[in-house]
């Protein structure tokens, strides 16, 4: 009766399959691990969409780039050099440096001012954050074509309602002195919705005991705002001054549809630094040049965020 | 009466000149002949060429894509270095010679050189761009000139008899045409200038420069696409013409405004009563401003007299793999029909003078600056350089700055400043693309 022993299922699993599970149980002790190889995928999209450019920009600005050109040759810091004598790249640069303090400072202010009254008609407020947030969905180049037909020196409806003030007509988009802030309305105008929400949000978010006890300690409204809400807001500010300044700096399509002069259209030439290196980049097809000049404003605008990431940090 | 007929046909033959063989056999080759088109109103004639062209080469597909000027320029300035692009290559004249430099076009056939070279055929001044080291490297096609227009019931309502015939009295029949409200606001531009937009507005500011000083703010240099700039050789002369412009848009002889309409659009509207742009401003107004009455008339003249025009040079892409069918396409557009359609359809003259344009003259009379020949009328044409785009638009923004300082009225030391800074700006751009010529 002696036979061969019966065969019993192996108790314990094939290299591969236990290679494979030491390994899943490694990664989930290591969380690291883990996390790198979940968004490994995404991180690598990242890598090819964002940070490659970057870099091939910093490269080719060390080169005499012209895509029209068979030879383009090492130039060094020959780019960087010649950006000091660019009138019209230092034109922008102020320029866009004044657009954006100024529609930070307007937009910000305002949209804290709307948020804050909002709060006093809680139930209502959704509609009217709604409504506020309605120009943030019209892409910009549709919302600065409506805006250039307002503008118009001649049949626009803003001298229209200026003139029943007894104001003559004024060229919003033909003055150098007017430009700046017609552009900056704009932008307020479509941007304003967005930081009313985010303000909203973070409002919300206050404990409304806080608000309780400085009612019972006698603080007037200002004092309220000024010890309790400020404070308490300080990171939601922090990422609205950020966000807002990187926005504003980027800023090209407005300035650029609100001043090309089209037929019949003229308008001031209001230069901002995406418009330059637009220019330079796909008019004038100097591509190691306006390379140096998006290293040079990448480098402007991280310095501007560690300043202002160092003045609304939490003490 | 049969050998009549064939005399004739030959004569007639012999006189369209470049037909191409279109009674051989279809050619079998296949394949795609693609077309790209920044002046997109031209696109109907190379439509309607289609079925001509499909008897030689049935199975070659063809696709005729248009864009925005400028877009145009970017797309074609990406893909034709990278053996890309179009087979058909449609060249203004600035842009020439990138695609020469870059050793991008095909040679051109025996049989269409000897006809850019025959003087009766093509103007030398328009085959002389197209042209390098001896010989030509593509077709100039048609042409874009500027002229004068002028309406003509704002004229007869200010007792003008007709148009300016010299920049002084340009000046002159503008102010007396300006309109103004009570409060002094302009309401109608004597002559609506080019303000904005540096590389127009040098275009339109060389237009009276040439006049007064005979030569143009860029000039080509002695070798083949490398540019002088004139403005400090002509510092009186160029201080002059910019003070009249300054006086003309500040103080009391003001006769135009920035907050005014402008262009075609202004002067299609009435909202100006002269305008200096080229032939496609006829088919502008027609459609724009349907009650305006008006002719062309030449650009006025001062110490020199003569007209800006720039042509459309056909080329083949080096890299095609269609080269022949795109040659024969490009023979095909030289026949009268396709010509009087390029010139109905769009405006722009075609550049053939062995060819007659009267019948179509005598049904649109508001051409008659752009077709009839003016005895010491002279054409010229701007000088093709590498950098064009960035030299004329960042010159004429200095320029165009200049224009809203009113600080220059009456002073010409100032002018005379504006205009050595343009000078440094062309130049430092110019030796950057190492097409400088002193």
């Amino acid at each position: 009766m002696s036979g061969a022993p019966p065969q019993l299922a192996s108790p314990l699993p094939s290299a591969p399959v236990a290679r494979w599970r030491r390994a899943w149980t490694g990664m989930r002790r290591n969380h690291i691990g883990f996390v790198l190889c979940a968004l490994g995928p995404i991180m690598a999209l990242f890598v090819l969409i964002r940070i490659y450019p970057i870099v091939e920009t910093v490269r080719l600005s060390f080169y005499n780039y012209n895509i029209t050109q068979r030879r383009n040759p090492f130039v060094g810091f020959a780019n960087y050099i010649r950006l000091f004598d660019d009138d019209p790249f230092r034109t922008a640069l102020l320029n866009t440096i004044g657009y954006t303090a100024l529609t930070v400072v307007v937009t910000l202010l305002l949209a804290l001012a709307i948020a804050i009254l909002l709060r006093s008609i809680e139930r209502a407020a959704p509609v009217f954050e709604l409504l506020f947030y309605v120009p943030m969905v019209i892409p910009w180049v549709p919302a600065a074509v409506i805006w250039k037909w307002i503008y118009d020196p001649a049949y626009g409806a803003l001298n229209y309602m200026l003139s029943g003030l007894g104001i003559p007509k004024l060229g919003w988009l033909q003055e150098p002195h007017l430009i700046l802030y017609a552009i900056v309305m704009v932008s307020v105008w479509k941007l304003v919705g967005y930081f009313v929400v985010i303000y909203g949000v973070g409002l919300r978010s206050i404990p409304e005991e806080l608000l309780e006890a400085a009612d019972l300690d006698g603080a007037t409204a200002w004092k309220k705002l000024r010890y309790v809400v400020l404070p308490l807001l300080r990171p939601i500010i922090l990422f609205t001054v950020i966000t807002c300044t990187i926005i504003c700096f980027n800023v090209f399509a407005p300035v650029y549809v609100l001043t090309a002069s089209s037929q019949g259209a003229p308008a001031y030439d209001f230069k901002v630094v995406v418009g330059e290196i637009y220019q330079n980049g796909f008019v004038f097809y100097h591509m190691g040049y306006a390379g140096s000049q998006c290293v040079v404003v990448l480098l402007f605008v991280m310095s501007l965020l560690v300043v202002q990431f160092l003045a609304f940090r939490e003490k | 009466m049969k050998r009549r007929a064939v005399l004739i046909g030959g004569a007639a033959l012999a006189l369209v000149g470049l037909a191409p063989a279109r009674a051989a056999a279809p050619d079998p080759v296949s394949g795609k002949l693609s077309i790209w088109l920044g002046y997109g109103e031209t696109a109907p004639t190379y439509r309607l060429a289609l079925p001509a062209f499909k008897e030689m080469y049935p199975n070659i597909e063809v696709e005729i894509l248009t864009f925005d000027l400028h877009e145009y320029e970017a797309k074609l300035a990406v893909a034709v270095p990278t053996g890309n692009g179009p087979d058909l290559l449609t060249l203004h004249d600035y842009i020439f010679p990138h695609y020469f430099e870059n050793e991008s076009l095909d040679a051109v056939p025996a049989d269409l050189a000897a006809v850019v070279n025959d003087p009766r055929i093509v103007d030398p001044v328009f085959a002389k761009i197209a042209s390098r080291e001896g010989k030509p490297w593509g077709i100039p096609w048609w042409k874009g000139g500027r002229a004068l227009f002028y309406n003509l019931d704002h004229f007869k309502e200010a007792g003008l008899s007709g148009p300016p015939k010299t920049l002084k009295e340009m000046w002159d029949y503008a102010e007396k045409l300006t309109k103004r409200a009570p409060d002094g606001t302009l309401t109608r531009a004597g002559i609506t200038l080019r303000l904005t937009e540096g590389s127009g507005g040098l275009q339109k500011f060389s237009d009276m420069y040439y006049a007064v000083t005979g030569v143009q703010v860029l000039e080509p240099g002695p070798k083949p696409g490398t540019v002088r700039v004139t403005l400090k050789d002509n510092l009186d002369a160029g201080a002059q013409l910019l003070l009249d412009y300054v006086e003309h848009l500040h103080g009391p002889k003001k006769v135009d405004d920035w907050a005014l309409k402008h262009d075609a659009q202004g002067f299609a509207n009435g909202a100006a009563s002269m305008l200096m742009r080229e032939d496609w401003v006829v088919a502008f107004v027609r459609k724009n401003g349907p009650d305006t009455h008006f002719a062309t008339a030449p650009v006025p003249r001062d110490k020199a007299w003569g007209n800006f025009n720039f042509i459309e040079i056909l080329s083949v892409n080096k890299d095609s793999k269609v080269k022949k069918p795109a040659w024969d396409f490009i023979r095909l557009l030289q026949e009268q029909k396709y010509l009087d359609n390029v010139l109905q359809e769009s405006g722009w003259v075609p550049l053939r003078l062995d060819r007659d344009f009267s019948a179509f003259l005598g049904k649109n009379p508001e051409y008659k600056a752009f077709l009839e020949p003016t005895p010491g009328y002279t054409p010229w044409i701007e000088a093709p350089d590498t950098a064009y785009v960035e030299v004329t638009s960042r010159t004429g923004d200095v320029i165009l700055a200049a224009y809203r300082d009113a600080s220059l009225l009456n002073n010409p030391e100032g002018a005379k400043k504006v205009l050595l800074k343009a000078q440094d700006v062309a130049v430092a751009i110019l030796k950057n693309a190492g097409i400088y010529a002193p």
